[in-house]
């Protein structure tokens, strides 16, 4: 197993460099710079020149990336242009607020999307099931940025939660319960969507699993039929949904930076999306980088939660390992 | 159609709803106290005004921070602020200003000439690369300056200068005994970083720094030691405290505003943002001000160095000042105003708008939209319809066709290239729109790698005087060739020699002739075709009282001292 987490560690470690460099790189490649962005036309060429030397963008891409990469190796990610601060000072902030709401919208979905996935996936027929399955079409048709948008809009016409922002101004950080009704819009409109397609997925293995010789076996035994379908059944069914949960876990990120832009949620989204306006390569570089790391972490989770409803998966990861 | 309805009720409603600035009865006491929440759409850059130059970083300065004299935004006169008041020697050139002796900093240090002196040095120390150094400067020199006693300072311009120490409006004042060892150092421009604990920026201005949360908000409140004072002579600022909050959407500022959540949005609001905030507007949830005709205007202009395009053939036409004259008849200004600023904008066919009263030239000549007198001037420029599909070609039957570039995400200049695009392809020009985000585009017009470019250039003031990079041809605003180290027409030449003069003039009527000159040359050529100005609204909630709007941005805070919440 330590292996196996190794192998796992270095692959993580993989991933974090190729999209931190591919970033960079192409934040590097594309017309204009932070000094044309920061300067415009108001200096002369020569200072345009100076200035470009003071960022190292006088430097070829080349040059510039394996100078970064040395820096990396030392844990130093460069400084943002922008911000006059380390790369490294500037991420763990925002990554914590972005993780806050990605976990909550999560939660909230896993807690939401299974529950009904098994109620709809059990049942043939019937009003519930037909009411679950047409709400998580219409929500899956509704990317987070639509679903965010409408409910500003709700909250603004309503007043239940705050439109924008993570915290009250005049209430001390560290305040939960303010945090947390800053958080039902942001969470909610990511959450949606999300719980929809674990609602769709579960109920889709739900359906195969009732039809298992194994549950009817059980059913013709008198076992009762709740009993089989919330913990036998769901056993069964939760492997495909396990599967995929740290690619959901990895897709959140990027989910969540539309989210955060609409409704002012401190997070890596708006960091990187300013970054990406005033080309701070740096800061691109280590924006992704962050949301590699999510990815990464979500995909061990995945693995891990997978060898918990599914025991061959963790022999075959071990297997893997062994060989 | 659908763009067209919004555009009604913006021409209706918004286009008499001229508002003057707020004032309040005579004897009506002005409420003391409260918190305003205000919005801004990103964190500052650095709380060291010398180190960027962006909106943001500006709007906490003017919080912060003092100057020696200000633009009265709303009236253009120059007021003394730090400055109490200043002499002129003969020669116009050297300025004797006397400071105010009752200033003291947030922390208690008083202020004295030396700080002063301080901010001119940091603004021109060459490893600062401060970001005030251009605006400090006349004709590319510094000024000099030097403390005659605690007191008084002395400021001598390189050369004769109209406007005088009406440039010292770009300068912030900031502690000299809390930065000087940072610039001795070489590290000013570093120094007041956004992780800078808020104690340790004492300034002169109405408000102090209290908590920075990166991301959400900066929470300032009031300076105690605030040297201003109110007319009834009590202390200012009025408000107890201000909060920033960053919100990067104007969909969700908006709501905000709507909503209750939020006092004022610092910036104007988009022509599409006009309906819904009007009925809030009309059910008492919101003010709406209509500050009038902006100063700055869209403008179209060709990259016309020489040599830019190589062995391109359309060098023959794309550069020449018919082509650009037959622009300005082609696209109908109506329809510009209409589909861009839903009604709300006015023609312009000049440098000005109607905004800048004192140097708008009247007679600038209103060119009709005529498309067939379009089309009759680009014949005489070799472009005619040789085969008949209705689109144009040069001599050698090769397409008049040529790329437009414009900002990606600015909706009204997005949408204003579709519609210069389609005016002119009902006189047989094609053109292909590209859009790029914002140091895309500066980074092809500072290496004249485009055919034509659509943007704003804004203006720092209204006086010409103050905006040589755009006028001279050595400047770096000369949009159409930037830089250039002899003029490359004779015509430009012609405005060069102009604006030298009427930035020396000591005479007001003097230099409205010499620059109206300017403009009529400008006229003749039209290096630059603009086609319409946008009116500026901005919305606050309905308790904020005693504002002074103005047009040029930050609209309602640019005076923060005054502001007040009503009971």
């Amino acid at each position: 197993l330590t292996r196996y987490l190794a192998r796992r560690l270095a692959f993580a470690l993989f991933l974090v460099l190729a999209v931190s460099s591919a970033s960079l790189v192409l934040a590097r490649l594309a017309p204009g710079d932070f000094v044309s962005e920061s300067l415009g036309t108001r200096v002369s060429r020569e200072e345009l020149a100076q200035a470009r030397a003071r960022y190292g963008l006088n430097k070829s891409v080349v040059a510039q990336y394996a100078d970064w990469l040395a820096a990396a190796a030392r844990l130093d990610f460069g400084d943002s242009m922008v911000y006059e601060r380390p790369v490294r000072d500037l991420i763990p902030e925002r990554a914590a607020n972005t993780a806050i709401l990605a976990l909550t919208a999560l939660l909230a979905a896993t807690a939401v999307g299974l529950p009904l996935g098994i109620v709809s996936g059990s049942r043939r027929g019937g009003v519930l099931p037909g009411a679950i399955r047409a709400t998580s079409l219409v929500l899956l048709s509704m990317p987070p940025l639509l679903t965010s948008l409408f409910l500003v809009f709700v909250a603004a016409r309503t007043g239940w939660f705050p439109i924008a922002g993570m915290r009250s101004a005049n209430v001390a950080g560290g305040a939960t319960l303010d945090l947390l009704h800053h958080l039902v819009l942001p969470a909610a409109a990511i959450a949606l969507p999300l719980a929809a397609m674990l609602e769709r997925l579960q109920a889709q293995a739900m359906s195969e699993v009732v039809g298992e010789p194994f549950i009817l076996a059980a059913l013709a035994r008198g076992v009762p039929r709740s009993r089989l379908v919330w913990r036998d059944g769901l056993k069964a069914a939760l492997r495909p949904v396990a599967a995929i949960y740290g690619l959901i876990i990895g897709t959140l990120l990027s989910g969540s930076f539309a989210v955060e832009v609409i409704t002012a949620w401190p997070g890596l989204g708006t960091l990187m999306l300013g970054a990406l306006r005033t080309r701070d390569v740096f800061l691109v570089a280590g924006c992704a980088g962050a949301g590699a790391v999510f990815l990464a972490i979500g995909t061990l989770v995945s693995d891990l939660a997978l060898g918990l409803v599914d025991p061959r998966a963790s022999d075959a990861g071990a297997d893997e390992a062994r060989a | 159609l659908i763009a067209l309805t919004p555009c009604a009720a913006l021409a209706a409603g918004g286009c008499r709803a001229a508002t003057p600035p707020e004032s309040r009865a005579a004897g009506q006491a002005i409420p003391r106290g409260g918190e305003l929440l205000v919005s801004l759409r990103s964190d500052p850059r650095s709380f060291n005004r010398h180190a960027a130059r962006d909106s943001t970083t500006n709007t906490v300065a003017t919080l912060m921070h003092a100057k020696l004299v200000r633009i009265n935004q709303a009236t253009q006169a120059l007021e003394p602020i730090l400055a109490e008041r200043w002499t002129t020697a003969e020669d116009g050139r050297r300025f004797t200003i006397a400071l105010r002796r009752d200033v003291v900093f947030s922390d208690g240090h008083p202020f004295t000439a030396d700080d002063v002196v301080f901010g001119f040095e940091a603004a021109y120390d060459e490893r600062t690369h401060s970001q005030l150094a251009d605006g400090l400067m006349v004709g590319g020199k510094k000024l000099v300056v030097s403390a005659i006693d605690a007191h008084t300072v002395s400021v001598t311009f390189p050369e004769p200068f109209a406007p005088g120490i009406r440039i010292l409006d770009n300068l912030t004042i900031l502690p000299r005994h809390k930065l000087e060892q940072t610039l001795k150092a070489g590290t000013f421009i570093k120094a007041w970083g956004l992780d800078t604990p808020p104690s340790e920026m004492p300034g002169l201005g109405p408000f102090i720094l209290e908590r920075y949360i990166p991301g959400q908000r900066l929470v300032f409140a009031r300076n105690p030691k605030y040297f201003a004072k109110a007319p009834d002579g009590g202390a200012l600022p009025y408000l107890d405290r201000l909060v920033v909050e960053v919100i990067p959407d104007q969909s969700a500022e908006l709501l905000r505003l709507e909503s209750g959540q939020l006092d004022m949005m610092t910036g104007a609001i988009a022509p599409e943002a006009y309906a819904p905030l009007k009925r809030a507007a009309d059910q008492g949830r919101v003010k709406l001000l209509d500050l009038g005709v902006s100063r700055n205007a869209d403008g179209l202009w060709f990259n016309l160095k020489p040599g830019a395009l190589g062995a391109d053939p359309r060098a023959a036409w794309l550069q020449k000042d018919e082509l650009r004259r037959a622009i300005s008849m082609a696209v109908d200004r109506k329809v510009v105003a209409d589909t861009v600023f839903l009604g709300a904008g006015v023609p312009v066919y000049g440098p000005e708008t109607p905004a800048n009263k004192q140097w708008y030239w009247e007679g600038t000549p209103q060119t009709p939209h005529d498309p067939a007198a379009a089309k009759a001037l680009l014949a005489t420029i070799g472009l005619a319809d040789r085969d008949g599909d209705g689109l144009l070609e040069d001599a050698k039957n090769r397409p008049a066709r040529f790329t437009l570039l414009t900002q990606k995400g600015r909706p009204n200049l997005e949408r204003a290239v579709a519609v210069v695009r389609d005016q002119l392809k009902t006189i047989g020009l094609t053109v292909d729109v590209v859009l790029l985000d914002a140091p895309a585009v500066i980074d092809m017009l500072l290496n004249a790698k485009y055919d034509a470019l659509y943007w704003n250039l804004d203006k720092s003031d209204l006086d010409p005087a103050i905006n040589p990079d755009f006028w001279f041809t050595s400047g770096t605003s000369h949009a159409w060739n930037l830089q250039q180290p002899a003029p490359a027409t004779e015509w430009e030449r012609r405005i060069d020699e102009l604006m030298r003069r009427q930035i020396a003039s000591a005479d007001a009527a003097e230099r409205k002739r010499l620059y109206d000159d300017v403009q009529k040359i400008f006229a003749e050529h039209a290096p630059i075709v603009y086609f319409v100005a946008p009116r500026i609204y901005v919305a606050h909630s309905a308790r904020v009282t005693n504002l002074t709007p103005a047009e040029a941005p930050p609209q309602l805070l640019w005076r923060p001292e005054t502001v007040a919440i009503g009971r």
